[in-house]
């Protein structure tokens, strides 16, 4: 096991003590020249962790260069912390020595499975949402906090498929993991968005329930709609702009919460030109301005009464 | 869920075959897997639209992942 300094590294990563929000993109290899260049409009980058784990040596070296010219984020894909079963101590032994590596802001991973009975998914599944997989996941940031020293910010995630065996809708369910666990929410609006069109819920009410002060990091992406006519669900690719009702989205949070976000805008493909990026950047940073905004007029009329 | 239902899910999702198998009977393929009564009736009632569409999704991705795998191989 990696031996962290829990103090050292809980100081670079306790984003809550941060009163600037930043923003940025998620480190791709094709988006790297156009984040270097244009570094007076990227605050951040969010790197996949598991790309670097079994990384060569010069490749982890880049990575810590990388984290010496601008603010890093790790963020986990393949431990699978939403699951009755325990969450492999190999890889999270792996993301605890690349944060004693890179030092990051913070760290996080999704609220999903990812594996079973020796059969690897491929990609982010949503746990049916009961007690069993709540106990669970506990009880893997339990373990997660233990052995890389921080606890993760977890991620919500898009699902086309509602989960069998569930007891929990997912507002219910994500709330009661933020609040019996040490590990704040990384709030994945595009995948809000689209739960709550598959499934047919308010994502506003979603936030709502979540405490503003849990919310410490926010996702953007777009996706498309996929499926027959009469039954259409929106697959969450990262490979479309961001759409409007996700900053609307995102002025609800700017709303609810104090400076001190970071903001990540996921890309995985179908590349646009930096520009376009940048400028989808611009309009979050304008969303979330907007929610300060109206936070700030609820606050001076409460004052005023 | 169970660590046995978590695996049969896995099953389901990524094995087309066993997909299909399931998909004409699921209470058969879910009692043969080993699943509790309340498991049985819970992915009797999938849903089923939304298990086509992850599926077929997670084939894309299987896909694009072979794609540049072969790519790289060729390098």
């Amino acid at each position: 096991m990696a031996v962290v300094e829990e103090d050292v590294v809980a100081a670079e990563v306790d984003s809550s003590k941060r009163s600037k929000d930043l923003f940025g993109l998620g480190w791709r290899p094709q988006l790297a020249a156009g984040i270097l260049l244009n570094l007076d409009r990227v605050d951040l980058v969010e790197v996949i962790a598991d790309d670097f784990f079994k990384a060569p040596w010069r490749e982890r070296r880049a990575l810590r260069t990388l984290a010496t010219q601008l603010p890093v984020t790790l963020h986990g894909v393949t431990l699978g912390l939403a699951s009755s079963v325990n969450v492999d101590r190999r890889r999270l032994d792996c993301m605890a020595r690349l944060c004693e590596e890179i030092v990051p802001l913070s760290w996080s991973e999704h609220l999903a499975f990812v594996r079973g009975g020796g059969i690897e998914i491929g990609h982010l599944a949503a746990p049916p949402r009961c007690d069993e997989t709540l106990e669970g996941t506990l009880r893997n940031l339990l373990l997660a906090r233990r052995v890389v020293g921080v606890a993760p910010q977890v991620e919500n995630i898009a699902t086309l498929l509602d989960p069998p065996l569930s007891s929990y809708d997912e507002a219910t369910w994500v709330a009661e993991i933020i609040c019996n666990s040490e590990s704040d929410l990384l709030l994945d609006l595009h995948n809000l968005y689209a739960n709550a069109s598959n499934f047919g819920f308010d994502p506003v009410a979603f936030i709502s329930r979540i405490p503003g002060s849990r919310i410490r990091g926010i996702h953007l992406s777009g996706g498309k709609w996929v499926g027959r006519e009469n039954d259409q669900r929106i697959l969450d690719d990262h490979l479309h702009d961001v759409p409007d009702p996700v900053y609307a989205l995102l002025e609800e949070v700017g709303a609810r919460t104090e400076p001190g976000l970071t903001i990540i805008l996921e890309r995985d493909g179908e590349y646009p030109p930096t520009e376009i990026l940048l400028n989808q950047l611009d309009l979050a940073r304008e969303a979330l301005a907007r929610g300060r905004a109206r936070k700030r007029t609820v606050v001076f009329r409460e004052a005023a009464a | 869920m169970s660590a046995t239902l978590e695996s049969f899910l896995a099953r389901v999702y990524v094995d087309q075959d066993y997909r299909e198998s399931f998909l004409r009977d699921p209470r058969s393929e879910a009692v043969k897997a080993g699943l509790s009564p309340a498991e049985v009736q819970a992915v009797m009632q999938i849903d089923q639209v939304g298990l086509e569409l992850f599926a077929a999704s997670l084939q894309k991705k299987r896909q694009k992942r072979c794609a540049k795998t072969d790519a790289l191989k060729q390098q």
